[in-house]
């Protein structure tokens, strides 16, 4: 479970003060599907760094798992994020010298796996995104939606409790960004928490939870009549 | 994951291969330049006798003019006269005393077929070969008696006895020096201690004697004297004049076990100063010294000033490649800021990450320093074609100076790869993963 309660970010440059975040709040369940839209500017990324860990907040009370997130230092962060958090990104953000295999590796690597499991779960999880046989190629050798599937795949190698996407199919056309979607449900179907900040409507449409964000601040919480069914 | 870092770095460095060659190229000359200075340094400087250097003492008597001191006071004359020597010699009072020379001779071989040859000689006591664990390969030293008695024998070095006696065992041969028949009682290996402590006075780098012949002899006038020679006031005529006179020219080594050995030597060395003040000699105040091997070294500055000039140069220019290589490290870490910003949300924390790009430093270094050895192998062999015979044997790489190129490069790298590394552990990953 992901609670935030009053979470202030506030960037500072030279004597302007800019609020990202204002009395932010926000609790996310185990399986949720939630999809965070908005405007530019409106604070959704910043939410999902300080949510991914990469970010700190300036104040308020943000709990991960029940665990107090402002009190952990860097090597707490950074191994709660790397057991309960997978991150998608519009860009793909795969490493360009590295093949698929060793992209996927990279998480496993920093949890500590041995060289067994770690080619397990590699072996499994590009076969979950379909990429199994072209784990030898380098990233650019994949086309975009590819790309996004090995992403996918590293990001859920570790088994996380949370999957973080930012504008996952932002740079995928229409039938690509079908596919990443309906992985993305599957997924969310198998128990793994989805975030995701999204502008497509949408795409946004089909997530479980829609939550609008404007100036820093939730502004609407919607549940989708039809999945909340489901 | 300390494979995993290396197999990172290695493809990193594959990667960027310009710039990490540019590193590599800019450590190594850094390298090579400070390795072949202190290479020579290292060298000129080395302990030559280690196992006993601490029991062998260069003794120095003040015999110098009351009017005009040696080297202004500040030390008493570098060697002795030929009746201090041979007085303190026949006093015995050390566990080994040996008095020694320079001297130049002609060398007749027997076979009629060989041309006569120069040869560079050292009249020393029976001692010496003991003192100074002279190896031989056949024979052995002359006895002490040899030396009361005058004998006409000689010890050769492996390099006369291989040209003269085809490097068979020549012990009892007959050899004919300075048109004087003497008897061959032993054969030395190749023996070049580097200094050439025993006598820096005619260069502390020079070959050692091909042959050495009893001291005695000198004042036999069966060999001649070579070598430094000062003196301070005028000689009579003739050889037993000059050798009466206040000229210095021999060495006179001890050996002694104990402080307490050197302490009952110094105050023997007092009495006898006092004793030849009143034969009207000593004039100066008493100032009698026991150097032992490395003090006497340090005294007689056997490392050129100009040699530890060239040294802090080159590790002045070091400093200057490391920092270029500080330049070219930022510009790579920072490059690969995505990357970095990427590892942190995986799972990589900042200690995992400046592990990481330490190795990879250290990788640069390590190579810079392989190369920068073959540099320095180049740049010892430059010097060595410059100088010749004066650094036979002092440029060469041995195996602590191949141990501490490696450790100076890979120290080197890594302390300039601690501010790039930094910089790029402290990148903040939002931004770099929203950007790419």
């Amino acid at each position: 479970m992901l609670i935030m309660k009053d979470i202030n970010k506030i960037f500072q440059t030279g004597d302007i003060q800019t609020h990202a975040l204002r009395d932010f709040n926000l609790t996310v369940n185990e399986g949720d599907f939630i999809s965070i839209t908005g405007p530019s500017g409106s604070g959704k990324t910043t939410f999902l760094n300080i949510a991914g860990l990469l970010e700190t907040y300036s104040n308020g009370e943000f709990l991960l798992d029940g665990d107090d997130v402002g009190k952990l230092n860097d090597n707490g962060r950074s191994r709660m994020r790397n057991e309960k958090i997978g991150f998608i990104f519009q860009g793909f953000n795969l490493i360009p010298d590295l093949n698929l295999f060793d992209n996927v590796d990279v998480p496993l690597r920093y949890r500590g796996f041995n060289a067994k499991q770690r080619k397990l779960r590699i072996e499994e999880n590009l076969e979950r995104v379909g990429l199994a046989s072209r784990m030898k190629h380098l990233p650019s050798q994949l086309s975009g939606g590819q790309q996004q599937r090995v992403a996918i795949a590293r990001a859920l190698a570790t088994s996380p409790r949370f999957l973080l996407a930012d504008e996952p199919t932002g740079n995928l056309d229409s039938e690509m960004a079908n596919g990443v979607m309906s992985l993305l449900e599957e997924i969310n179907q198998q128990g793994t928490t989805i975030i995701m900040v999204t502008h497509d409507g949408i795409l946004a449409e089909r997530a479980k939870r829609t939550i609008q964000v404007k100036d820093g601040r939730v502004s609407e919480l919607e549940i989708l009549a039809t999945q909340a069914i489901a | 994951m300390f494979s995993y870092y290396l197999k990172i770095a290695w493809i990193s460095i594959l990667r960027h291969w310009g710039l990490s060659l540019l590193m590599v190229c800019a450590i190594a000359l850094g390298i090579g330049a400070a390795m072949t200075t202190v290479t020579v340094n290292y060298l000129m400087s080395a302990n030559p006798i280690p196992h006993k250097s601490e029991q062998l003492f260069y003794v120095q008597l003040d015999s110098w003019d009351v009017n005009d001191p040696f080297d202004h006071g500040k030390n008493p004359p570098d060697q002795m006269t030929y009746t201090d020597s041979t007085n303190l010699w026949k006093a015995q009072k050390a566990f080994r005393q040996s008095v020694n020379a320079q001297t130049f001779a002609v060398i007749e071989p027997n076979d009629p077929d060989l041309l006569p040859i120069t040869a560079d000689g050292r009249a020393n006591t029976a001692d010496f070969f003991a003192m100074f664990d002279v190896p031989f390969i056949y024979g052995s030293g002359w006895t002490e008696q040899a030396d009361n008695n005058k004998e006409l024998v000689v010890v050769i070095n492996k390099e006369t006895n291989d040209k003269i006696f085809a490097g068979k065992d020549s012990v009892g041969e007959s050899l004919k020096i300075g048109g004087n028949l003497f008897k061959v009682v032993g054969v030395i290996d190749t023996w070049e201690p580097k200094p050439r402590f025993y006598d820096v006075t005619t260069g502390a780098f020079n070959k050692s004697a091909d042959i050495f012949v009893p001291f005695s002899l000198i004042a036999e006038e069966k060999i001649s004297r070579a070598g430094n020679t000062n003196c301070w006031k005028p000689n009579g005529d003739g050889l037993a004049a000059f050798l009466a006179g206040e000229c210095i020219w021999t060495q006179f080594w001890v050996e002694l076990k104990t402080e307490q050995d050197k302490k009952a030597y110094l105050t023997f060395l007092n009495a006898y100063v006092e004793e030849q003040k009143q034969y009207g000699r000593f004039l100066r105040p008493i100032d009698n010294r026991l150097s032992n091997v490395m003090q006497w070294l340090e005294n007689q500055e056997v490392v050129a000033d100009d040699a530890k000039m060239m040294m802090a140069m080159s590790f002045m220019f070091l400093v200057v490649c490391l920092l270029n290589t500080v330049g070219l490290l930022l510009a790579k870490f920072l490059g690969k800021a995505p990357e970095i910003g990427l590892r942190q949300a995986l799972g990589a924390s900042k200690a995992t990450l400046f592990s990481q790009y330490m190795i990879e430093s250290a990788c640069i270094g390590l190579a810079g320093g392989i190369l920068g050895l073959i540099l320095a192998y180049l740049g010892l062999k430059g010097v060595e074609s410059l100088y010749g015979d004066y650094m036979q044997g002092l440029a060469s790489l041995d195996f602590p100076m191949t141990a501490f190129a490696i450790i100076l490069s890979l120290v080197s790298t890594v302390l300039a790869g601690l501010y790039p590394t930094w910089r790029a552990c402290n990148i903040a990953p939002a931004q770099q993963l929203k950007s790419q």
